[in-house]
């Protein structure tokens, strides 16, 4: 990608909205999980793709990793490691929901909410849905160099320090 | 003379800070999670009970009785739902095993032996109970796109009744 291109100015308007709508799937999607992560270990545990001893553990992790990606998202800072976080937790997101149509389960992706597989069943539009996301999250780790928020605010007074 | 100052979200910074945010959310979340009056165990002490819902079977299916010549044809692929015990202690001569699971849908292996077996009618006979496994299997399989399948009525009992054999 060219650096002209990438010098384009409204790249940070638009990556700002690109930013306060992951920031807001990524809070909303947390919200279940922090509330009850009994709930959520079992829809880890229904993907069937990490061992046992895994299972309780990312139940209790990720929820955070998440909440705090969407925070520092929403208010620009640190904006592109956030982002990374989030490209990193879609990728795997992605590859679980590949590996359980592969396996052909029959069940929710646990994205929002624990429900049932009735009401939300993964698909290949649940993958097409992430890899969206993915692709946001991509644009603002690559094109969003002076992200709108905390991190240009700090940037412009270092810079103007003498 | 102004400072050059290096953007805030260089990517060794990025990368880092990611790998920083990470520990720190693991720190802060195992903590409230230790807190926690609901909080869980770090490692589970048994293994989840994973229910998932009973595989589609909404597929059509035709009846066939155990009398049916149809069965001794070439060109008809014979299926055995039954559990692999049951298949072992006894059979229809020539039928392929492919348990039939009420949690579990049909494995893609065994869906791919059944559709390129070049069998112009698939017959499936269970183990005759209601529901029957038979019936439940043949219309999986007919979901899934495997056309001409039947079910013998019955199931394997009705078959060993009808070929004169004692029933297990």
């Amino acid at each position: 990608m060219s650096e002209r291109l990438l010098a384009w100015r409204g790249h940070a308007w638009l990556a700002l909205a690109a930013r306060v709508y992951l920031a807001v799937v990524f809070i909303a999607a947390c919200w279940h999980k922090l509330l009850d992560p009994a709930m959520f270990a079992l829809d880890i545990a229904t993907y069937q793709i990490l061992p046992l001893a895994l299972v309780n553990g990312l139940a209790i992790v990720l929820p955070w990793v998440e909440l705090v990606a969407g925070v520092l998202l929403l208010v620009g800072w640190r904006t592109r490691a956030a982002a990374t976080l989030v490209a990193g937790m879609m990728v795997v997101f992605i590859i679980a929901i590949l590996l359980a149509l592969r396996a052909g389960l029959n069940m929710s992706c646990g994205c929002f909410a624990s429900q049932g597989a009735v009401e939300d069943p993964i698909s290949g539009l649940t993958v097409l849905r992430d890899l969206g996301w993915l692709a946001l999250a991509v644009y603002v780790m690559i094109v969003d160099r002076r992200p709108l928020g905390v991190d240009r605010w700090w940037w412009r007074r270092r810079a103007a320090e003498p | 003379m102004r400072r050059v100052s290096r953007a805030p979200d260089a990517w060794p910074r990025a990368l880092l800070d990611a790998a920083l945010i990470t520990a720190g959310c693991a720190l802060v979340a195992l903590g409230v999670n230790a807190l926690r009056a609901d909080g869980i165990p770090l490692v589970a002490a048994q293994a989840y009970e994973i229910l998932v819902p009973c595989p589609e079977t909404s597929g059509e299916v035709d009846t066939v009785a155990p009398t049916d010549p149809a069965l001794g044809a070439s060109t008809t692929l014979l299926v055995d739902a039954r559990a692999p015990e049951a298949y072992a202690a006894w059979h229809l001569p020539g039928a392929r095993s492919v348990p039939y699971d009420y949690l579990e849908p049909v494995c893609s292996v065994r869906l791919r032996e059944v559709a390129s077996s070049g069998a112009q009618r698939v017959v499936v006979y269970g183990d005759g109970e209601d529901p029957d496994s038979g019936e439940q299997l043949g219309r999986e399989l007919s979901g899934k796109g495997i056309r001409n399948v039947g079910f013998v009525v019955g199931g394997a009992p009705a078959l060993r009744v009808a070929r004169g054999e004692e029933a297990p």
